[in-house]
């Protein structure tokens, strides 16, 4: 089990603020994730999910409370926080560098912060690659990839910087359905074996629940957290799970929760229309 | 399409067809073998012309006088000179259009300061088109061969410096803020993301602009030269030597085309990972 990455986001809060128009993106919003737990993030679009995680990976600033990694704090209003490779992000429409290998795009992050050789980054590279069906695939281009290959490379990026926190941004939404069960299911393997803390972002409710540990349900804006459900499946998790009684119950009850939010947002979307 | 012999299904028509196809491909090249038939056929319509009396193609001197005119200009040095001379000139006046504009587009997309002090200048220049500057160009520059020069400079400046900033303000931010995750230093930035994240805008920028650089040398030494290829169609035409001007004309072709390919090939060189799309 991880000893380190945990982290604590406490009384966040996000006020947009362009033109004089306040936008409240984020209230008060607390969420504790224990070392080496997968923590799933859902809510309506516009709920803040993004700006949490920007928040967390230091591409955006809080306007008001705490982000705590391992009980040293990170970004509180006065402290700016910059994106490093403690806190690996994988995007929503994926950053793979078009212009370099497989390899290189892999192997850069431990060789850029000189902790590794560019022979031992490779060869780990190597390796955690074959883990994940693609070991012939490290000289060509991430162009010539299929979406849910470029998935899988872009999380092996993120691991070969052994983050203490990974922080994915709804990736595989542009996946097909087959493709992402798939992709998912190496997630979980990567995931069961590197046991890192996971803060994950979607709007895909059984995705949520086949994956986490714990289900954060966001309520349409301002984001504040509704709801939060423990998923109590064991581990390691195949597909088979999503047929069970329990994952079930867990989606007839998540789902209720969500579509409420979902209807509170597009009546929200409709006003603005009026 | 081949009539069956057989009384054969329309499929099994198709399927000699693509048999057909197959054995042509196998062992002609059938891609050359099509441009060769339409390239005869322009020839031919072209000969015919004047002795069948088809308006206004006969006009025009047939394939037969132009091979003529062709063995005429081809053995002249002028004409050698010519290839040389304008060659020169596009060399010259398009390197340093991208010396110029490549930085300045970089420049002008990174740094608003820049953007803001250089736009407004830009903005009310570039719509002017190249052709307008000659005789402005003709006065500015000490000889003609700067002014034919700096014609050509214009022609490939506009769009290579568009294209730059076009292609450098629009990176995905996903690709900076995952350098920076991946622990690049903000000062990297340019060299690892923006740079090859603009290539292929500059090289696109780079092909239209071969392109321009080859109407602006044969407009502007039709205007104010006294050599090059430009000059001497401008020239044949004047002495009505017909034949001549569409030997030039076809020279300018074949040497705007070797001039893209080398930009094509450069350009395939510098982006090896857009050779798949």
């Amino acid at each position: 089990m991880a000893t380190q990455g945990a982290l604590a986001i406490r009384h966040a809060g996000k006020i947009y603020d362009p033109e004089g128009v306040h936008v409240v993106a984020l209230d008060d919003v607390s969420v504790d994730i224990g070392a080496g737990e997968f923590c799933v993030i859902v809510g309506p679009s516009g709920c803040g999910k993004t700006t949490l995680l920007n928040a967390v990976a230091g591409f955006d600033q809080l306007t008001d409370g705490e982000i705590v990694m391992d009980e040293q704090l990170l970004a509180s209003p006065g402290r700016k926080l910059l994106p490093g490779p403690d806190r690996m992000v994988v995007f929503q429409h994926g950053a793979l560098f078009p212009w370099k290998t497989v390899l290189w795009n892999v192997a850069c992050g431990p060789i850029a912060q000189n902790r590794m050789t560019p022979t031992e980054a490779n060869e780990k590279a190597r390796e955690l690659l074959g883990r994940v069906g693609l070991a012939g695939a490290e000289k060509q281009y991430s162009g010539e990839l299929s979406g849910g290959q470029k998935r899988r490379v872009e999380i092996v990026r993120a691991l070969m910087n052994d983050p203490k926190i990974l922080l994915l941004d709804e990736p595989f939404r542009a996946l097909d359905a087959l493709t992402k069960s798939v992709v998912q299911e190496y997630l979980l393997e990567l995931y069961d074996y590197s046991r890192k803390t996971v803060f994950f972002i979607t709007h895909d409710l059984e995705e949520a629940i086949f994956l986490a540990d714990n289900v954060v349900v966001m309520t349409t804006r301002p984001g504040r957290v509704k709801k939060i459900v423990r998923v109590d499946m064991p581990r390691p998790r195949t597909h088979e799970v999503t047929t069970t009684d329990r994952f079930l119950q867990l989606k007839s009850e998540l789902g209720a929760a969500i579509h409420e939010e979902a209807l509170r947002a597009f009546e929200a979307g409709e006003r603005e229309l009026a | 399409m081949k009539q069956s012999s057989h009384g054969g299904s329309p499929a099994r028509e198709l399927t000699t067809w693509f048999q057909l196809r197959r054995w042509l491909k196998a062992r002609w090249n059938l891609n050359l073998l099509l441009g060769v038939i339409s390239l005869t056929t322009l020839a031919a319509v072209w000969e015919l012309g004047k002795p069948l009396g088809i308006p206004l193609i006969s006009n025009v001197p047939p394939p037969s006088e132009v091979i003529v005119a062709a063995q005429d200009l081809l053995t002249s040095e002028q004409y050698w000179q010519g290839w040389y001379l304008s060659l020169q000139r596009i060399t010259i006046g398009f390197i340093i259009a991208q010396i110029i504009g490549i930085p300045l587009g970089l420049a002008m997309a990174i740094n608003r300061m820049t953007f803001d002090t250089t736009f407004p200048v830009i903005e009310i220049l570039r719509p002017i088109p190249p052709v307008a500057w000659i005789p402005i160009s003709i006065v500015f520059w000490p000889t003609r061969e700067m002014s034919v020069i700096f014609i050509v400079f214009l022609g490939a400046f506009w769009i290579v410096l568009l294209n730059t900033i076009g292609g450098a303000s629009h990176i995905d931010p996903s690709y900076k803020r995952a350098a920076l995750s991946l622990g690049s230093r903000p000062n990297d930035l340019f060299w690892k993301i923006i740079l090859p994240a603009t290539i292929p805008s500059i090289v696109t920028g780079m092909a239209v602009g071969m392109g321009i650089s080859w109407e602006m040398v044969v407009a502007s030494e039709m205007i104010a030269g006294d050599t090059g290829l430009g000059y001497l169609l401008w020239l044949s035409f004047q002495i009505n030597a017909i034949g001549h001007v569409i030997v030039c004309m076809i020279s300018i072709g074949i040497a705007g085309y070797c001039s893209s390919a080398i930009i094509r090939a450069a350009g395939e060189w510098a982006t090896p990972w857009r050779r798949l799309f």
